[in-house]
């Protein structure tokens, strides 16, 4: 019957695939911090058994052990063993009980800010992660993109000049660059702020002073991330885009006499797809990308957030943070697995011949 | 050519989000002083420090466990929001009054007035039953923050005494004897907990079916009963806002009426380290607790320290190196001794810590600071301490016995000892990513190497650090015994190196004495080190007690468990004058170099004035 | 082979070659030439001077040592972390696209579970465990692995178009399996495309350390270039103008990743005749 809709079987069957990588990725990300012999509750308590008697310790040890899953737990009570001390709860009992809290939208609660809920955590930090991220991702790709077709194009001068400085501008570390851009433009010049999502007096609130702080702080962190991601998609579409201009179909469409902007407009279309498979791998992986910016810039996001999670062994938050970014990648390539599905004739051809891809 | 303008259009667009913000109302914080419209907390109105809360905050409940809350209601002596009985100025070693005023103090006993004008936000007068829930809850939970207060007293007497004309409670800590008899825990105790209100916490123990855990869930906010001056207003992952109580009943009693001069304190979450520096160089952080190395180099723009030179801090922690003494070869004290005598403290000074520690001796007493200065005998030093000298180390190696082999190209290769078997390599654990500390290691190393003792730097995580400290997995470890200056310094700092008291083999948990030194059940434990231990917190006679100090301190060097490396400062109290002025400095010290959230430091914010 | 030689008609690839070998030659020579030594020489952060051309840093060393050190170390991470990555996305690209069907779809799946898992998750986890920690080796090892991705899809795209090419189909008619067919006839086809593939790997991979290191995740006992910069940073370089704590370290990234670049775009023009003009 699907025979009949080969597109719709091309989606299912994509999707099928990317479901499955889905709920691996989920097993893995979860079983991957529990590989690590220190468990969270162990480093919690060495930052805090000061002044308590051992009995205590114990006591409190176990009560985040419990608290934690991380125990087997019988009638409420902690299942021991003969020597007093409780049975670790396997990995697979952890998975399922945090697999069922997942359903309820109960991401667990973060070990290091306890009692704050993981899913608060992640609420409070990504939307700035986000807005950091994305627009500097879309509009790199978009200048960088429209600037290596016109050098594709246009060659001569332009083209000797600006082919050199964006390669050069893609080969500087994009975190060096921010270093310099906070010296330059916040210690020595005076004219930005050095760090921050918004000036230090304000709490977020929708009113007008609040976002024109958030876009004055978000001018240099833009900036570091925005030039450095152009120059390297313009070296990428430049490349597409002279390949392009030689192949046959674009003499054929000159020596038709057709438009010049005609042309260009096809031109762009097929250089594009390529281009379109690096957005999407950049944006899915956007959110563990903003990290080292928002060190240096001291910006609200998920990036430090997940970093110290990290490196505490902070399983729910790790977690929370994987999921998202599984979520995001998925969601990105699958979305552009269909788009080229529809923008590139050659798919679509070999799905109307039954010859699936 | 649609594209160019595309192009242009979206550089314009990104130049416009810059021009609104400048044109917004953002502030260029140290030239000019604009007005302040349009801002919820005016920048002449708002006092801007950081440096005690690195992550997210997480609940302000005062009940929850220490590393679980938030500034500045959490893991010291805070006391803006909730204010303890006394406060310890580490200065002059005096016990300044707050919720209570000190009457006398022995070995015995100490007795305490709480104050009469003391108030809770709702207007309940601060009594003895909120002293006494707070101290005592540790023999109803055993895992309260603060339980371990009810090992160290019998029980408090109250009575009711007549000052002046004013009905006062009197408090009378009844100091236990028979298992901890140390008053001067009890005095910390007291200066560090701080007093909630039991009519409030009473009742959400009662409401939670007496579940601790329960009520240390319990969401807290600004509405909360305090005491202090101020209250929290506001937080975020990015900043801590307190707001100032108009009506904290210590501005009449203690100040004469004054009110502190910042409505607002606001307490900067910063990502990275050098983001506090900036910060105070552009005059938009006003105090600051964390290492800045060069801070000379920014006191043109108006960064200030204690002292104006070198070493810019006032000491007050000591960070050492404990060895393991359970194992080879750091178990044999004249290793140790070689390796004291082998580190260059001087490019520790110079390299590390940015200079900002005089100059050390060898000891764990502190020479020439504080109040502790006074036990340091310099004699003993001599005779029986090590410094730098590359040469005694060596000597000292080889008449032990060991022997240093190395490569073919000079390198150290490995050690051996008397009866030739190979050492392994020594490592230093310290955790990674703390500059100074590395650095202190980076130096160490070096100067161990080259007399040809074979140890490595051993930087782990964070997370693993703590872990290995407590349980002795570690050859050699970098550590700060005390955090702060305390009624128990330096008996504390003694206590911390070197009791057997709560000796547990290596593997079990241990929260002082992590090198397992003087094990009460080998040949060698010496009876002298416990005995002056137990005996220090009671002796009242000064003539005696400096005796004591100076026996144990003998001890202490000619064993060599650990090895003293600066004298830092207890915080690293630097501040900004751009905005205000009137802090303590060395010329000025009318109360001790700490930042004005904890303390007898806490009058700073009275003193705060706007800067012309 | 000849078609490697015809690179260097191109000037591009001439620059982009020589300045890559310029730097390969200062890590490998550079102790040789230069007095190299990990000793405190001067005061912290002493300015550049004649004797110490790029100053000392923090703890008083001499920077053009660490600098030769650093860039040894990051061109061994670099060279690595491009050869695991190029080996396993080759290898794995090519099969996909090769068998394509359920192989294909399978290889996919590993794929996208590699992007999906954040490397720095990894590069914890994995330094915990080991109780040596980070070592130069392991870190270009995790980079390795978790970099291959993006050639892994590149090279499958370049197969799967070859695939359907007529001189394959004829091999395969004759009866040569799978391996046979891969190394004697896709491989030769594609060994320019692997080529700029190593090239951007070996990039990335310089770029990655150094980015790693600079978060404080990088070698624990190592000088590499990455270091050099969380050094600076830690220390508060940048707001006291000590610009030799991090420019010069900048300065080599930058070059030694444009010349990789340079290398690359040319051999696309040469490899690829309709790039060039």
């Amino acid at each position: 019957m699907l025979k009949q809709y080969p597109t719709l079987r091309y989606i299912l069957q994509r999707g099928g695939w990317y479901f499955i990588t889905f709920v691996v990725a989920v097993a893995i990300n979860f079983y991957l911090p529990r590989l690590g012999s220190n468990n969270p509750v162990k480093i919690i308590m060495g930052n805090t058994s000061q002044g308590l008697s051992s009995e205590a310790v114990k006591e409190k040890e176990e009560k985040y052990l419990k608290e934690f899953g991380l125990v087997k737990v019988k009638n409420g009570k902690i299942v021991r063993n003969e020597d007093g001390s409780p049975v670790k709860a396997s990995i697979l009992e952890q998975f399922i009980s945090y697999v069922g809290m997942c359903f309820k939208g109960d991401l667990g609660t973060s070990f290091q800010k306890y009692p704050k809920k993981v899913l608060d955590v992640i609420k409070d930090a990504v939307p700035w992660t986000i807005a950091l991220q994305l627009p500097t991702i879309l509009f790199g790709w978009i200048v960088g993109n429209v600037l290596g077709a016109l050098a594709a194009y246009k060659r001569g001068i332009f083209d000797r000049v600006f082919f050199p400085v964006s390669l050069l501008l893609s080969s500087l570390p994009f975190f060096v660059f921010g270093m310099l851009l906070v010296y330059q433009f916040a210690v020595v010049w005076d004219c930005f702020p050095a760090m921050g999502g918004y000036a230090g007096d304000l709490i977020p609130t929708f009113s007008w002073t609040f976002f024109s702080s958030a876009a004055y702080h978000y001018v240099l962190p833009f900036f570091s991330i925005f030039l450095i991601a152009a120059g390297g998609q313009a070296i990428g579409m430049r490349s597409m885009g002279i390949y392009e201009l030689g192949t046959d179909y674009i003499k054929y469409a000159k020596w038709l006499g057709l438009k010049e902007t005609r042309i260009i407009a096809y031109l762009f279309r097929n250089a594009m797809l390529p281009q379109l498979t690096g957005l999407a791998l950049s944006l899915g992986t956007m959110i563990g990308g903003a990290l080292i910016t928002e060190m240096i810039f001291s910006y609200p996001g998920l990036g430090m957030a997940m970093l110290t999670a990290i490196q505490n062994n902070n399983y729910p938050m790790i977690q929370g943070c994987t999921l998202l970014i599984t979520v995001c990648v998925l969601i990105a390539n699958f979305t552009v697995d269909i788009l080229i599905g529809f923008l590139d004739p050659r798919v679509k051809a070999g799905l109307q011949i039954g010859k699936g891809n | 050519m649609n594209r160019n303008f595309k192009f242009k259009g979206l550089i314009a667009g990104a130049l416009l989000c810059g021009l609104i913000g400048c044109g917004g109302g953002e502030k260029k914080a140290s030239t000019t002083k604009e007005s302040d419209a349009g801002s919820p907390f005016p920048r002449s109105k708002t006092l801007y420090l950081a440096g005690s809360q690195w992550g997210d905050p997480t609940t302000f409940n005062p009940m929850a466990d220490i590393w679980a809350s938030t500034w500045p209601v959490g893991k010291g002596a805070f006391n803006l929001v909730y204010e303890p009985l006394l406060s310890f100025n580490a200065l002059d070693g005096k016990f300044e009054p707050c919720l209570g005023t000190l009457v006398s103090k022995s070995g015995d006993e100490i007795v305490i007035d709480i104050n009469p004008e003391a108030k809770w936000s709702d207007g309940q007068k601060v009594t003895s039953a909120d002293v006494k829930f707070i101290n005592e809850i540790g023999r109803r939970f055993k895992d309260a923050p603060t339980a371990i207060n009810a090992e160290y007293f019998t029980e408090i007497k109250v009575e009711k005494v007549q000052n002046n004309g004013v009905e006062t409670e009197r408090l009378t800590f009844v100091v236990e004897k028979k298992v901890r008899n140390n008053p001067l825990i009890v005095l910390d105790h007291i200066t560090q907990t701080r007093i909630y209100p039991a009519h409030v916490w009473e009742k959400a123990l009662a409401d939670n079916g007496n579940d601790l855990s329960a009520v240390q869930k319990i969401q807290v906010d600004g509405s909360a009963v305090v005491s202090g001056p101020y209250k929290t207003e506001a937080a975020t992952n990015e900043k801590i806002v307190l707001k100032r109580r108009d009506d904290y009943w210590g501005n009449k009693a203690l100040f004469g009426g004054k009110m502190p001069a910042p409505e607002f304190i606001i307490h900067p979450i910063f990502k990275s380290n050098d983001a506090f520096a900036i910060a105070l160089q552009k005059g938009e952080l006003d105090g600051s607790q964390t290492f800045i190395p060069r801070i000379w180099m920014k006191q043109k723009d108006g960064v200030k320290t204690w002292f104006d030179q070198a070493p810019y801090f006032l000491a007050g922690a000591l960070p050492i190196f404990v060895m393991n003494t359970t194992k080879a070869p750091t178990n044999d004290k004249n290793f140790r001794r070689a390796m004291a005598a082998a580190i260059n403290y001087n490019d520790v000074k110079e390299l590390a810590v940015s200079g900002y520690s005089p100059d050390i001796q060898p000891g764990l007493i502190m020479a020439g600071i504080g109040m502790e200065g006074k036990y340091f005998n310099a004699d003993d030093a001599k005779q029986f301490g090590v410094s730098y000298d590359p040469a005694l180390a060596k000597k000292i190696l080889a008449d032990a016995g060991y022997k240093s082999v190395y490569k073919a190209d000079g390198t150290l290769d490995y050690m051996t000892d008397k009866k030739g078997t190979k050492l392994p390599t020594l490592f230093i654990k310290s955790p990674a990513g703390w500059s100074d500390w590395e650095a202190i290691v980076t130096i160490a190393v070096k100067g161990l190497r080259a007399a040809g003792i074979d140890a490595r730097e051993g930087f782990v995580d964070a997370s693993l650090y703590w872990p290995a400290r407590g349980s002795g997995d570690f050859d050699i470890l970098l550590t700060k015994p005390d955090n702060a200056v305390l009624p128990s310094t330096p008996w504390s700092r003694f206590f911390q190196v070197m009791t057997s008291s709560t000796w547990r083999p290596i593997g079990q948990n241990m929260n002082e004495n992590y090198g397992r030194y003087n094990n009460p059940k080998s040949k060698e434990f010496n009876p002298m080190v416990e005995k002056l231990l137990k005996e220090i917190p009671t002796i009242s006679d000064p003539a005696k007690l400096a005796e004591a100090y100076r026996a144990l301190n003998k001890i202490f060097m000619m064993e060599q468990p650990a090895i003293p490396l600066a004298y830092l400062p207890e915080q690293f109290y630097e501040f900004s004058e751009s905005r205000w002025t009137g802090w303590p400095t060395a010329a000025n010290p009318y109360a001790p170099p700490l930042l004005p959230w904890v303390g007898a430091s806490t009058k700073i914010l009275w003193q705060l004035q706007l800067a012309k | 082979m000849k078609q490697f030689l015809s690179l260097f008609k191109s000037p591009m690839f001439v620059i982009g070659f020589s300045l890559f070998i310029g730097t390969l030659l200062l890590a490998l020579l550079g102790p040789l030439v230069f007095n190299i030594t990990t000793e405190r020489v001067g005061v912290q952060y002493a300015p550049p001077s004649g004797k110490y051309w790029f100053g000392c840093d923090d703890l008083g060393r001499d920077y053009v040592s660490l600098l030769i050190k650093g860039l040894q170390a990051s061109l061994y991470v670099g060279f690595l972390a491009g050869i695991i990555a190029t080996t396993l996305g080759t290898l794995l690209g090519i099969y996909g696209g090769f068998k394509g069907g359920l192989v294909d779809d399978i290889i996919n799946m590993v794929t996208n579970l590699f992007i999906v898992i954040p490397s720095i998750v990894i590069i914890i986890l994995i330094s915990a465990s080991f109780s040596e920690g980070r070592s130069l080796t392991l870190i270009a090892v995790i980079i390795g692995m978790t970099a291959w991705t993006w050639s892994a899809r590149a090279v499958r795209a370049q197969s799967s178009a070859l695939k359907s090419k007529d001189h394959i189909s004829l091999a395969k008619m004759n009866g040569a399996n799978t391996f046979a067919v891969i190394t004697l006839h896709i491989l030769p086809y594609l060994a320019s495309y692997v080529f700029m593939v190593f090239i951007l790997q070996v990039a990335t991979g310089i770029l990655t350390e150094a980015a790693i290191s600079m978060i404080g995740l990088g070698p624990l006992d190592t000088v590499s270039l990455g270091t050099i910069l969380n050094q600076a940073k830690n220390n508060g370089a940048l707001s006291d103008g000590i610009w030799w704590a991090f420019m010069p370290a900048t300065v080599i990234i930058t070059i030694v990743v444009f010349a990789l670049y340079l290398i690359n775009t040319s051999a696309e023009g040469v490899f690829n005749p309709r790039l060039r003009k």
